[in-house]
C-alpha cells in the first residue's frame, strides 16, 4: 500500500483558503479549529491576495472541455490532478478584511474593493466560492457608517450577505462563536463547491456516453465526479462512479489504439489498480467486507488473463502479486472486526465465499506466489535481453510523464527539456532495468512470514508449515542455511507426524542438502538414514514425479532411497574420512571426529534401526543363566552389517559384546566390557526382518535386570545407540504403520512378542540358615509366654543380622478390636509383646534391642560364623484368649561387605492359640432349711437380667469353683475375694467358709476346685456389688518344679468378677427344724417357724401332707394369722416308721398376702432314719457338719 | 478437469493420493491437499460458521488457490476425500455426484478382507476405479 501516493491513500479532506491579514493570528486559529472539527477541512492560509493569485494562475491550461473532444486525449487520468485538489485549489476561498480597511477611510476602502476584483477574476473560472471575512479587532464603533459600507461591500462581491461574517476574535466567548459560524459556513459552501463541480463533470459524463473515442475522457469524469463526491462523503456516489469507471476501462482494453500495445496495458492497469484500490477502501470503510472480497475476486478474474506481452510477462505478475498484497494490507487494517466474519453466512448462490478468504493470510501467500512467478519470468526476461550496460543506458532518461501509468523520456536539448513518447521496445528494455533493482526474494520472504504469521493467529497449522516450507526453500536458495534449517525441521516435525511421506521426502532433502552444505555430518548422516528409511512409493500409486519438483532429494523412490543409503554407508564405514569430490567439505568420519548416534522412543531414526529386547524369564535366580533375545528391525532399503553389537544393562557386569565373527576384529574394543561373544553367522540386517540374536545370560546381584540399550557398530568410528524396548509395550513404527508391510514377531516365541518386558526381578540368594521356633501347646491367658527362637547357621555367615517379629491376628487386623479401644485404652492388645530375652538368660541390652513395641520387634543379631547358633525368647502376654500369628523373619547378609550390602531373608511363621487356664464359676445358696421370701422372686417379671436377689441380715452362702481347662497341671496358691469398697464390712459382709489353703493345691487338667463363702447383706440395696474373685495359680512345671526355667515363673492372678446382686428385706421367712437324723419309732419334733419380719398382721395357710414313713400329730390344715415382728411355730411330732432316707411330711405354707406358696424342697425335707440308735465314734458337731456338707451337694 | 484425488485418514494420514495432471505439480498437489485439512478441521470443529452443511458429509469448497479449488468430504467414520480441480467453474451437484461414487469405491475397497483399516489403500481395482470415476467428472450431470 506504500506505493501508493499519500493522496490516494487518505480519504479526501476539503481544502479551504484563507486570504489576508496574516500579520495577525487569525490564521492559524481559523486552520487549527477547522481541523479539530469533525469531518475535518484543510487550511491554505496565504497572507496577502498575491500568493493565491499565483497559485490559481500558475497551473497549467485548462483540460479540454467539452468543446474539443475531437482531440483524443494523451492519457486517463493526470498524475497531479488529486494531489492537486488536495492541496493547491480550495474549494472555498476567505478574504480576510481588518474592519478598519472596511470602515475606514475612503482611500482604505478602495484597497478593500480592488482586491476583492482581483479575487473574484482569479477564482472565478473555477467556479471557486468566495466569502468575506471582516475582522473586527478594535472595539471602536462605526454604526454610522456600517449600514452604507456593509451594503456596498455585499455589491461588490456579488455575495449573499450571510456570505459576509464579521469574526470577533476579542473575547474568547465570541472568537468561539465566531469560529463556529466561520465552520459551518466553509462546511456549506466547500460542499456546494464539489457538489457544484461534480455535477458539471456529470454532465459531461451524460453527454458522452456514446462517444468510442471520448471513453479516455468517461473515464477521468467518472473518475473525478467519484472524487468530488468523496470529498462531500458521498460514500454511496463514489462507489458508483468508481465502479463505472472501472468497468469503462476495462472495456478499453480490446479497443484503445492510442498507445502502443504495451504501454497502453500498463496503463490501463495501473488505473485499474488505482480505481480498485479506491472501491476497496470505500467498501471497507463501510463495513461491507463480503462485498469487498467478491468485489477483488471479480478485479482478479477479469485482469487475471491479462497477461500481455510476452516479454514483459513479469510486469503482469507483479502487478498481480500488487493486487494480493494490498488487498491483504487492506483487510489487515480494515476496522471490521473478527467475530463478525464467523457470523456472515459464507456460500452464496453464485461464488461460495471461504473461510481462508476472509484472512489476510491467503493473500499474502498468494502475494508472495505471484511474486515468485514474476521472480521466475523476469529472469527469463533478463537471460533474453541485452547486455546490462546496455539496460542502464537506456533507462536513464525514462521518466514518468504526466499521466499515470505512462512513461516518457526526457530529452534534455540545452537548458529546456522535452519529452518523447517511448516505443515499446524502450519500455521493455526499461522496465527490465527497473525490474533489477528489486531485490524479490526478500518481499517474497517478507510476505509468507507475514502469511505464515496470520495462519498461525488462527491455527491453520498446515498452511503455516507450507509458508514456512516455501521461506525455507527461498532462505535455501539464498544460501542462508540456518534460518532454513530451522524452518525447514519445523515443517518436517508437521509432517512426520501425519505421515505425508512424500512432503516428509522433499523437506528433508533439503535438510540433508543444508546440513551437508554447512558440513554437519551429524546431520547430514540422521537425515540421510531417515531418508532412505522413508516408506516413499512403497504402494501403488507411482507419481510422475520430477527430479526438479523434489528438490535436491530428487524423486521419491526406492532407487532415489537406494542411492541415498549407499552413499550415507560409504560415508560412515570408510576408514579415510570422506571428503566429497565436488564440494570438499568436511564431512568426514574419523578417529578424532567419530559419530554416535542416539534413537530414542521419539526419534525419527526409529524406522533406522528398532531394538526389542526380551528376557524370557520374568523372575530369574542369581547366577541362573537365563535366556534373553535381542532383535533388531531396520527399514533400511538395503542389508546392513553390523560390525559389532553391545548390550547394555542396569548392571554393567552384564553388559556383553556380540562380535561378528565373519568380521576381522577390530582393535579398539571399548575396556568396560569383559564378556565377548562371537556370532558364527554375521550380523545381518535384511530390510523390514528381524534380527534375532537369543543369549544366556546370569547377574549376581538381586534386584531389577534391565536392558537399557544396544549400541551397533557399523562403521570403524560410527556407532548407533539404540534404545532398548519391551515387545510388550512397544508401539508401532511411525509412517510404516500406515504401510501394507509384513509384520512379523520380534521374537520366535508369539507369546514372548506380546509379553516379554525389557526388564527382569533376579531374586536373593537361598538362605543357608535356619531359625527355629520351639514352641509346645498353647499360651495361657494372663502368663509370660515364652518363645524360645533359635538361629542357626547352616552355611552362610551371618553379618549384621537383624530378627523382625511381627504379631498379627490370624484373622487379619490388628490385634485389639476397635471397639474395645475405647472401653480399655490400656490394654488396647489383647496380645502383647512384652520383652526379648537373650540366650544367656539375661534382658538384652539397649544396643541389640533396636526397637520394640507391643506387636513388633526388632533385634540385632551378633556376628555368628557358619555352624554356630544363636537363641532368644520371645516374652508375650495373652489377654484375651485369642489365636495369634507370629512372624519372624531374620535378615543378614552372607558377606562382610557394607556397600554392596545384599541381604538374604530367612522368614518363619508360627500360629499360637492363647487360652484361658481357668474357668471360674459361682453359686448363691442359702441357709439349709430356712427360707425367706423374696418378693422379687415371685413378681412375674422374669428378665434374664433380673439380679440375683439375696435377703437382707440373712446368711447366704457363695460357692466359687475354678476349673482347670488347660491340658496341663496347674497349682493354685489362693482363692479370695476382693472388695473394692472400703466400706465393705458394713455394707456386706463376706466370710470365708473353710480356713485357707496351707499350700498351692494341685489341679489337674479338668479337675476343679472350689471354694464356700457365707455372704451376710447388712443394707438394702437393689445393686449391690460383691467385689471381685482373685484366683492365683501358675503352670505346674512337674515333678521338679524348683529346678530350671519355672523357677522364674511368677503367680498369675485370674480375676473374677462377681456380679451385683440385689438385696431385700423378706417378709415372711419360713424354717423347717427337725433333727438331724431319726431313730426308727422313736418320736421326734418337726417344727416349722415362720417370722413376721414386717409391721403388718399376716395371714398365713398351712398344709402337711401325710407321708407313708410317717406318723404325726397335729393339725393338717389351717389358717393362722401371724403378729407383726414376731414368729410363729407349728409343732408337730412325727414318729417314723420305716428306716433310711426318708421323705418327712410335705408342709406347704401359703401366704395371704403376697399369694406366695412356699414348699420344702425334697431335700429339706429328707431325713435319715436308722433303724436303731447309732453309736458314733466322732463328736456330734462333726458329723453335723459331714451331714451338711452332704446336704449341700 | 480434475487434478488430484486424496482419502485422508484418522489421523490426517494420507491413505490414498493420486494426481491426474501431466505437469509436474504432483508434490505442490500433496502441498494443497495437506493444507487443505486445516479447513476441514474448522469446518468440523465450528460447525455453526457453515450452517446449512451441519451433518452433511459434503464440506463444499474448502478453499481456492492460485489456480485450483478444493473441495471436501467427510464420512461417518470420520475419513476425509479431498478433491482438487482446476476447473473454475464447478456446478455444486457434479462434485456431489462425484463424492458419492468416490464414496462407494472407498467402501469396496475397505471391505477387502485383507485390507487393514487404518493402512493405506493399494488395491489396484480400486485405483482404476477411481482414476474411470475421475474421467467422467462432469460428463455425468449430463446424462
Amino acid at each position: 500500500m506504500e506505493e501508493y501516493p499519500e493522496e490516494w491513500r487518505t480519504p479526501p479532506v476539503c481544502l479551504i483558503s484563507v486570504v489576508g491579514l496574516a500579520e495577525h493570528e487569525h490564521h492559524r486559529l481559523i486552520s487549527t479549529h477547522l481541523l479539530s472539527e469533525q469531518p475535518p477541512t484543510n487550511t491554505l492560509a496565504l497572507p496577502d491576495l498575491s500568493k493565491l493569485l499565483h497559485l490559481l494562475s500558475k497551473k497549467p491550461k485548462q483540460p479540454p472541455d467539452a468543446t474539443s473532444s475531437s482531440s483524443p486525449a494523451a492519457g486517463i487520468l493526470k498524475r497531479d490532478w488529486l494531489i492537486k485538489h488536495r492541496t493547491r485549489v480550495p474549494s472555498v476561498v476567505a478574504a480576510l478584511f481588518s474592519s478598519d480597511q472596511v470602515y475606514g477611510d475612503p482611500a482604505q476602502w478602495l484597497q478593500v474593493c480592488s482586491d476583492l476584483d482581483l479575487l473574484k477574476a482569479a477564482i472565478k473560472p473555477r467556479n471557486i466560492k468566495l466569502l468575506v471575512v471582516v475582522v473586527n479587532d478594535t472595539l471602536s464603533d462605526h454604526n454610522d457608517v456600517y449600514e452604507e459600507r456593509f451594503i456596498a461591500l455585499r455589491k461588490r462581491a456579488e455575495l449573499d450577505s450571510k456570505y459576509i461574517l464579521t469574526f470577533n476574535p476579542n473575547t474568547a466567548s465570541d472568537l468561539q462563536i465566531s469560529l463556529n459560524r466561520l465552520a459551518s459556513i466553509f462546511g456549506e459552501l466547500s460542499l456546494a463547491y464539489y457538489r457544484d463541480e461534480g455535477r458539471r463533470i456529470k454532465t459531461r459524463v451524460e453527454k458522452k456516453t456514446l462517444n468510442v473515442n471520448s471513453i479516455d475522457l468517461n473515464i477521468r469524469y467518472c473518475f473525478k465526479v467519484a472524487v468530488y463526491a468523496e470529498f462531500r462523503r458521498d460514500w454511496v456516489e463514489a462507489l458508483r462512479f468508481y465502479e463505472d469507471a472501472y468497468h469503462m476501462l476495462r472495456e478499453m482494453i480490446g479497443t484503445s489504439t492510442r498507445l502502443p500495445p504495451i504501454q497502453r496495458l500498463v496503463e490501463i492497469k495501473t488505473i485499474a489498480e488505482l480505481l480498485h484500490f479506491k472501491i476497496s477502501t470505500v467498501l471497507l470503510h463501510g463495513g461491507k467486507l463480503k462485498e469487498a472480497i467478491t468485489w477483488f475476486h471479480q478485479h482478479n478474474a477479469s485482469y487475471k488473463k491479462l497477461v500481455g506481452a510476452p516479454e514483459v510477462v513479469f510486469l503482469h505478475w507483479e502487478w498481480l502479486s500488487r493486487q494480493f498484497l494490498v488487498f491483504a494490507e487492506l483487510l489487515d487494517t480494515s476496522s471490521v472486526p473478527a467475530q463478525s466474519i464467523s457470523s456472515l453466512v459464507l456460500a452464496t448462490a453464485d461464488r461460495p465465499l471461504t473461510e481462508s478468504e476472509f484472512h489476510p493470510s491467503y493473500y499474502y501467500q498468494l502475494a508472495a506466489h505471484y511474486l515468485k512467478e514474476k521472480r521466475s519470468s523476469l529472469e527469463i526476461a533478463l537471460s533474453m535481453s541485452e547486455s546490462a550496460s546496455e539496460l542502464d543506458s537506456s533507462a536513464d532518461s525514462v521518466a514518468p510523464s504526466v499521466y499515470i501509468g505512462q512513461f516518457d523520456r526526457l530529452l534534455e536539448q540545452g537548458d529546456t527539456v522535452s519529452k518523447q513518447p517511448l516505443t515499446d521496445e524502450d519500455y521493455t528494455r526499461y522496465v527490465i532495468a527497473e525490474g533489477k533493482r528489486f531485490q524479490d526474494t526478500y518481499e517474497i520472504l517478507g510476505l509468507l512470514k507475514k502469511s505464515c504469521e496470520s495462519y498461525g493467529n488462527h491455527k491453520a497449522r498446515r498452511m503455516g508449515s507450507f509458508c514456512g516450507f516455501q521461506m525455507a526453500v527461498e532462505y535455501f536458495a539464498l544460501d542462508d542455511f540456518n534460518n532454513a534449517k530451522q524452518l525447514f525441521d519445523g515443517v518436517a516435525n508437521q509432517y512426520r507426524q501425519e505421515g505425508w511421506v512424500t512432503l516428509l521426502w522433499e523437506v528433508l532433502g533439503y535438510l540433508r542438502e543444508c546440513s551437508r552444505k554447512q558440513g554437519i555430518v551429524r546431520d547430514f548422516v540422521e537425515y540421510s538414514l531417515e531418508m532412505a528409511a522413508l516408506p516413499v512409493s512403497s504402494g501403488t500409486d507411482v507419481q510422475p514425479f520430477s527430479f526438479k519438483e523434489c528438490g535436491p532429494a530428487g524423486p521419491p523412490t526406492l532407487s532415489q532411497r537406494e542411492i541415498i543409503h549407499k552413499e550415507v554407508f560409504e560415508l560412515v564405514s570408510r576408514e579415510v574420512g570422506l571428503a566429497s569430490v565436488e564440494d570438499n567439505n568436511c564431512i568426514k568420519i574419523s578417529r578424532d571426529n567419530p559419530l554416535h548416534l542416539e534413537v530414542d522412543l521419539v526419534s525419527p531414526l526409529r524406522l533406522v534401526i528398532l531394538a526389542s529386547v526380551a528376557f524370557h524369564e520374568q523372575i530369574i535366580k542369581p547366577g541362573v543363566s537365563t535366556l534373553i533375545t535381542v532383535s533388531l528391525l531396520s527399514q533400511l532399503p538395503l542389508t546392513v552389517e553390523i560390525n559389532q553389537l553391545e548390550i547394555q544393562f542396569n548392571q554393567s557386569e552384564c553388559n556383553f559384546v556380540i562380535i561378528n565373527a565373519q568380521r576381522p576384529l577390530l582393535a579398539a574394543t571399548n575396556d568396560g566390557v569383559q564378556v565377548h561373544r562371537a556370532e558364527s553367522t554375521p550380523l545381518i540386517l535384511i530390510t523390514n526382518r528381524w534380527l534375532r540374536l537369543t543369549y544366556e545370560i546370569k547377574s549376581e546381584q538381586s534386584g531389577k535386570l534391565e536392558c537399557i540399550s544396544v549400541v551397533a557398530k557399523m562403521g570403524p568410528h560410527f556407532t548407533i545407540c539404540c534404545r532398548a524396548e519391551s515387545p510388550a509395550s512397544m508401539e508401532d513404527l511411525p509412517l510404516w504403520k500406515f504401510e501394507d508391510r509384513v509384520e512379523t514377531f520380534p521374537t520366535k516365541d508369539p507369546a514372548l512378542a506380546f509379553s516379554g518386558q525389557k526388564a527382569t526381578h533376579v531374586e536373593e540368594p537361598d538362605p543357608q540358615v535356619d531359625v527355629d521356633l520351639g514352641v509346645s501347646g498353647p499360651a495361657l491367658v494372663g502368663e509370660s509366654f515364652m518363645i524360645p527362637v533359635t538361629v542357626a547357621s547352616r552355611g552362610h555367615d551371618i553379618y549384621s543380622g537383624e530378627l523382625k517379629i511381627n504379631l498379627v491376628d490370624v484373622k487379619g487386623g490388628g490385634l485389639f478390636s476397635p471397639r474395645e479401644t475405647e472401653a480399655s485404652s490400656m490394654e488396647s492388645h489383647h496380645v502383647e509383646l512384652l520383652g526379648i530375652v537373650g540366650p544367656e538368660e539375661e534382658e538384652l541390652g539397649p544396643g541389640e534391642i533396636e526397637k520394640i513395641q507391643q506387636s513388633f520387634g526388632l533385634v540385632s543379631i551378633p556376628f555368628l560364623k557358619s555352624g554356630e547358633s544363636w537363641s532368644c525368647k520371645l516374652e508375650i502376654k495373652w489377654h484375651r484368649p485369642k489365636p495369634v500369628m507370629l512372624f519372624v523373619s531374620l535378615g543378614y547378609s552372607p558377606l562382610n561387605n557394607e556397600s554392596t550390602a545384599q541381604k538374604v531373608h530367612v522368614h518363619k511363621s508360627l500360629q499360637i492359640e492363647g487360652m484361658a487356664a481357668i474357668a471360674v464359676g459361682h453359686r448363691f445358696m442359702l441357709p439349709f432349711r430356712r427360707d425367706p421370701l423374696l418378693l422379687s422372686r415371685i413378681k412375674p417379671v422374669s428378665d434374664s437380667e433380673q439380679l440375683a436377689s439375696l435377703p437382707l441380715n440373712e446368711t447366704s452362702l457363695l460357692i466359687v469353683s475354678a476349673k482347670n481347662c488347660t491340658e496341663v497341671s496347674l497349682q493354685l496358691q489362693s482363692v479370695a475375694i476382693d472388695n473394692e469398697d472400703g466400706d465393705s464390712e458394713r455394707v456386706c459382709s463376706v466370710q470365708h467358709g473353710g480356713e485357707n489353703l496351707s499350700g498351692p493345691s494341685l489341679l489337674m487338667p479338668g479337675e476343679e476346685f472350689k471354694k464356700v463363702f457365707t455372704i451376710v447383706p447388712k443394707v438394702e440395696s437393689s445393686k449391690l456389688g460383691l467385689g471381685t474373685v482373685c484366683l492365683r495359680w501358675r503352670r505346674d512345671c512337674g515333678i521338679d518344679d524348683h529346678s530350671g526355667s519355672c523357677k522364674t515363673e511368677a503367680w498369675v492372678v485370674t480375676k473374677h468378677k462377681l456380679p451385683d446382686v440385689e438385696v431385700e428385706l423378706s417378709p415372711l421367712v419360713v424354717s423347717l427344724e427337725c433333727p438331724p437324723y431319726a431313730v426308727l419309732g422313736e418320736p421326734f419334733t418337726y417344727m416349722i417357724k415362720i417370722w413376721n419380719q414386717t409391721k403388718l398382721l399376716q395371714e398365713v395357710k398351712f398344709c402337711v401332707a401325710d407321708a407313708q414313713s410317717f406318723v404325726l400329730s397335729g393339725v393338717h390344715n389351717d389358717t393362722v394369722f401371724v403378729l407383726p415382728k414376731s414368729k410363729h411355730i407349728l409343732c408337730y411330732k412325727v414318729v417314723p416308721l420305716g428306716s433310711g432316707l426318708l421323705q418327712l411330711p410335705k408342709v406347704t405354707v401359703t401366704s395371704v398376702r403376697y399369694s406366695a406358696e412356699f414348699q420344702a424342697s425334697n431335700t429339706a425335707s429328707t431325713v435319715f432314719v436308722f433303724p436303731s440308735k447309732p453309736d458314733f465314734k466322732v463328736a456330734a458337731d462333726v458329723g453335723k457338719r459331714e451331714m451338711e456338707s452332704i446336704a449341700s451337694e | 478437469m480434475i487434478a488430484c484425488v486424496a482419502v485422508v485418514g484418522h489421523q490426517n494420514n494420507p491413505l490414498y493420493i493420486q494426481s491426474f495432471t501431466e505437469a509436474d505439480d504432483a508434490l505442490k498437489l500433496h502441498h494443497i491437499v495437506h493444507c487443505s485439512l486445516d479447513v476441514v478441521d474448522e469446518r468440523v470443529n465450528n460447525p455453526k460458521k457453515s450452517g446449512p452443511t451441519l451433518n452433511e458429509t459434503f464440506l463444499g469448497l474448502l478453499y481456492p488457490t492460485e489456480n485450483y479449488k478444493v473441495y471436501g468430504y467427510l464420512t461417518n467414520t470420520k475419513v476425509k476425500f479431498i478433491l482438487v480441480t482446476t476447473d473454475l467453474d464447478v456446478r455444486d451437484a457434479d462434485v456431489r455426484n462425484f463424492f458419492r461414487r468416490f464414496h462407494a469405491a472407498y467402501i469396496d475397497a475397505v471391505s477387502n478382507p485383507f485390507h487393514v483399516p487404518g493402512k493405506k489403500i493399494t488395491s489396484r481395482t480400486f485405483a482404476e476405479r477411481v482414476s474411470t470415476i475421475v474421467k467422467s467428472f462432469g460428463l455425468s450431470s449430463a446424462g
